[in-house]
């Protein structure tokens, strides 16, 4: 049973998700990293509890072995999401250039675009 | 190319069966080069046009007369009550052929099409002037053509469901082809929609009726009886959508405004799409379902009641009208009512006699339009009120419409009375009496105006604003042709005997033969048609008396404007509606969406709950003390994320978490996740300390403390029903694992397979080696756009503002 598992699974989404209803770019941008984190962590959980097992690698010892593809796809999940996070990095960034704010709340109103 | 005869019986022996294949291939040919022909004619008509001028309508005819040919040739050698099905396989898997059917009901449209096709082509050589554009007019009206044939010859409902969607385009194009004027553009856009509308309806009453009895073949579907079918509800569900497709198609009510709306389109294409062909399509379909559906309760009721009820109201609005054009319009409306409702009265055994009708108002329909294209031609008017006279000009004309309307009021020795004789025969039989009363008011209703179309036209004094010119001969022959046939065949209706004989369709017609007859004995259908003329005449002169004061459609009753009304609230209410989500504003619709998502989450959980719950309490709840630990070490850093007040502490705080994470990974056995883990968690600290460095620390102070105190509660509340909702998902699905996982298939592959000990490994270059390429695209994908997200940075901003900077490693660090 992967009680603590699950409880981390939860907090993970409760936290992102209430960092991503901000309106400041770096509570977005924080929340976003804890997003992917969440889901990464709870992809692997699918793999079950890992108590007594071996990792994915043959040829050392004996025994069960946890199950190997909910890794390799969190492998991509990583990696993707380090992606999208670089792209955010760049789009908050550029965001921040051309609307000189930092908060989203001013983004796409009538009166904040003076330009 | 392959095909057979259904109605032949099996062939006998090697040698009948490939002489039949070679003569069902040509007969495969010929019909697709019925329904093609139009369609190979246009590049001539568009490559000609400009120099033929208006004369190009004359090549044009030649098309339709063609496929006539070609469909006599067909018809001659199917034989008499002929039942032949073409198939040429499109994609079988799916049972979608271009399956063909020719039997007597498909050879008659398909005949009214092409002859129409030549009278209407002819005619509109004449109508139309020199300044319109000829080449789009006579293309799109080729591809009409060709839609039609389609539509009519299809066995397989799919395919007759694609043709007739094109048959309404087609029509959006010819109606809209005066696209210049509001009137015109109004009137396409309601015509594509609604019989779009129906059509998708159709659609879906199609594949009901499919998946209900395993097939979409019309033959097929005819032969079989409902009770073979899977369920009596779907039935019922898919004859009441397939009925409302082809009441949009003939605009039944409450359909019926968009008829009067398309005449904006010039005459021509009135007399042949809406009078003609087009909006026959749902009286060819209604007859077409009729094998399938009769036997159901409701369709008596339906069919009847929609059909009986729209000819009365067509006939109440056309008395109301005074436009020449949406006169014809609605008794066109009024008229399909009561070919549709025909096909609600008959018997177990079939309908007697509804291509006589249908045939009856093809030749007095299309002969009354082309006269008031001519009446509008040659005086610039079509308001019944301010004509008048016109007898003395065009005498001709004059006389092809008085055939007309004597037709359309059912008077003897045309067509119309004998084919009204036959339904209301059919009434007597049926002893509907209800739907035998709603016939003869609206059959009176039809004499009283029709004797308006040709008395207030034709007869009396001209008007001294009006000015006329004679019309040549050549514009008034098609209506004359088509006043002729109904003239000869209905003072000789015996001629029609034979023909009509040999078109029976098994299943729709009645067996015993048809003996057509001027006089079939006093009856009362005779007496009653003899009330309704002396009623309707009587009618007449009455609303002649008042002057006609109160010919004006009432307001209830003008669906169009509603329609309309309707169209442009849809827009303001949709423009409404996004404005007040704000769609465009992150912090607005994000907790919209994260709610939604919630909600469906949470009802997943939910619905699965009582199996989620068996056996809860027996689990075992002990826990492994590392993995407490750990996981208490992120929960605490995660916290420290949001409660701390500076960035700096608070990034801290985040990268704990995730290099905690990558201990977590270890504890669920997975080396390779911890490394790469490890690393992206380290690349992406260092990315996330360039970009904050960048923001002005006093816009990041100032985030946190005003404007984020703001619904802390909402956000608490939201977050924390997601983390609910997921931690009940790990538990599921803990407790509810595959019985037979692919995961350990992978691992026993790994050494044959792959030649790899790392099974992680294996999967990802060997086995799923084409998610890694995706995965190696989408940081491409990624790359170039952060990249260009850069490049693409505006120049010649402000030299000092630490915002103008062009890149974003790229220069030099500047001190603010």
């Amino acid at each position: 049973m992967q009680i603590e598992t699950a409880l981390l699974v939860g907090l993970l989404f409760a936290v992102s998700v209430y960092l991503l209803l901000h309106k400041s770019f770096v509570r977005i941008l924080f929340g976003f990293v804890t997003l992917t984190n969440a889901t990464n962590l709870f992809l692997i959980s699918m793999s079950g509890d890992p108590d007594g097992k071996r990792a994915p690698i043959l040829g050392e010892g004996s025994g069960p072995i946890v199950d190997p593809l909910p890794q390799a796809l969190v492998l991509t999940a990583i990696v993707i999401g380090f992606g999208l996070t670089i792209y955010l990095i760049m789009l908050l960034y550029r965001i921040f250039l051309d609307a000189k704010t930092t908060d989203a709340s001013k983004l796409f109103l009538p009166e904040a675009d003076d330009e | 190319m392959c095909g057979y005869f259904l109605a032949a019986g099996p062939p006998t022996g090697a040698w009948a069966a490939d002489f039949r294949e070679i003569a069902m291939a040509s007969t495969t040919i010929t019909l697709s080069l019925v329904i093609l022909l139009p369609v190979l004619a246009v590049p001539l008509v568009l490559a000609l046009a400009s120099r033929l001028g208006p004369r190009v309508g004359y090549l044009t005819a030649a098309a339709p007369l063609g496929s006539a040919g070609l469909l006599a040739w067909i018809a001659a050698s199917a034989g008499s009550q002929p039942r032949v099905i073409l198939e040429i396989p499109w994609v079988p898997q799916l049972g979608v052929n271009l399956s063909f059917l020719v039997d007597g009901l498909s050879i008659f449209y398909g005949f009214v099409i092409c002859a129409i096709g030549v009278l209407v082509c002819w005619y509109a050589a004449e109508y139309l002037g020199r300044k319109y554009a000829h080449a789009r007019f006579y293309s799109c009206l080729l591809f009409f053509m060709a839609a039609m044939l389609g539509t009519v010859f299809s066995n397989n409902l799919l395919l007759l469901f694609v043709f007739w969607e094109l048959t309404g385009v087609a029509s959006f194009l010819l109606i809209g082809f005066f696209h210049e004027s509001d009137e015109s553009r109004r009137g396409a856009r309601q015509a594509l929609l609604v019989t779009a509308a129906t059509g998708l309806c159709m659609l879906v009453g199609i594949i009901l009726l499919g998946l209900a009895s395993g097939t979409y073949s019309l033959a097929r579907l005819a032969d079989g009886s409902l009770s073979d079918y899977k369920d009596v509800g779907w039935i019922t569900a898919s004859c009441v959508l397939l009925l409302v497709g082809a009441f949009g198609k003939s605009a039944q009510f409450p359909f019926q405004f968009w008829l009067p709306g398309a005449m904006a389109a010039p005459t021509p294409v009135s007399a042949y799409l809406h009078s003609a062909t087009m909006v026959k399509l749902g009286v060819f379909l209604t007859g077409r379902i009729f094998p399938i559906f009769h036997s159901l309760e409701l369709w008596f009721w339906l069919v009847c009641g929609v059909g009986f009820f729209t000819m009365l109201l067509g006939a109440f609005l056309a008395l109301r009208s005074n436009d020449l054009k949406a006169i014809l319009a609605y008794s066109t409306v009024s008229q399909l009512g009561f070919l549709i409702g025909a096909y609600g009265v008959g018997s177990k055994t079939g309908i007697q006699a509804d291509t006589l009708h249908v045939l009856s108002h093809v030749l007095y329909k299309g002969s009354l339009f082309m006269t008031a294209g001519i009446v509008d031609h040659c005086t610039g008017l079509r308001d019944v009120r301010r004509l008048g006279g016109l007898g003395r000009y065009m005498p001709v004309t004059a006389f092809s419409a008085a055939i007309g309307v004597a037709a359309l009021a059912g008077l003897p020795l045309t067509t119309g009375f004998i084919s009204k004789e036959l339904l209301l025969a059919d009434l007597v039989d049926a002893k509907a009496w209800v739907w035998f009363a709603l016939v003869v008011i609206s059959a009176t209703l039809t004499v009283a105006f029709a004797a308006r179309l040709f008395f207030n036209v034709f007869t009396g004094s001209k008007p001294d604003a009006l000015s006329v010119h004679r019309p040549g001969w050549a514009i008034q022959t098609p209506p004359l042709l088509l006043a002729m046939a109904a003239l000869i065949l209905g003072a000789f209706p015996g001629l029609l005997d034979g023909t009509l004989n040999a078109i029976k369709v098994a299943g729709l017609q009645e067996e015993e033969p048809i003996h057509l007859a001027l006089w079939h004995g006093f009856n009362l259908e005779v007496l009653t048609t003899a009330l309704i003329i002396l009623c309707g005449g009587g009618l007449y002169l009455l609303c002649q008396k008042s002057g006609w004061k109160r010919a004006e459609i009432p307001g209830f009753l003008r669906f169009d404007v509603a329609f309309e009304r309707g169209l442009d609230g849809l827009s303001v209410f949709s423009k409404k509606l996004t404005l007040a989500l704000r769609a465009d504003w992150p912090p607005a619709y994000l907790p919209i969406v994260i709610f939604f998502l919630l909600i469906s989450l949470a009802g997943t959980v939910a619905v699965s709950s009582t199996r989620f719950f068996e056996g809860f309490s027996a689990i075992d709840i002990s826990l492994s003390p590392l993995h407490t630990f750990v996981a208490f070490m992120i929960a605490a850093s995660l916290v420290g994320v949001i409660v701390l007040r500076r960035w700096t502490t608070q990034l801290i705080a985040l990268s704990v978490a995730g290099f905690f994470l990558t201990f977590y990974f270890v504890l669920y056995r997975a080396p390779d996740l911890a490394m790469t883990q490890i690393l992206v968690e380290s690349a992406s600290v260092v990315m996330i300390l360039l970009l904050l460095s960048r923001f002005p620390s006093s816009q990041l102070l100032r985030s946190e403390e005003k404007r984020e105190a703001k619904g802390r509660i909402f956000r608490v509340i939201l977050s924390g029903g997601v983390g609910l909702v997921m931690t009940c998902l790990v538990l599921f699905a803990d407790r509810h694992s595959h019985p037979d996982p692919i995961g350990p298939k992978y691992l026993e592959l790994s050494k044959p397979l792959a030649e790899g000990t790392n099974a992680v490994n294996t999967i990802l270059v060997d086995f799923r080696g084409f998610d890694t390429l995706g995965e190696i695209t989408v940081l491409l994908v990624a790359t170039l756009g952060a990249l260009g997200l850069m490049m693409r940075y505006k120049r010649g901003r402000a030299g000092n503002d630490p915002a103008s900077a062009p890149g974003f490693f790229l220069e030099k660090k500047r001190r603010p």
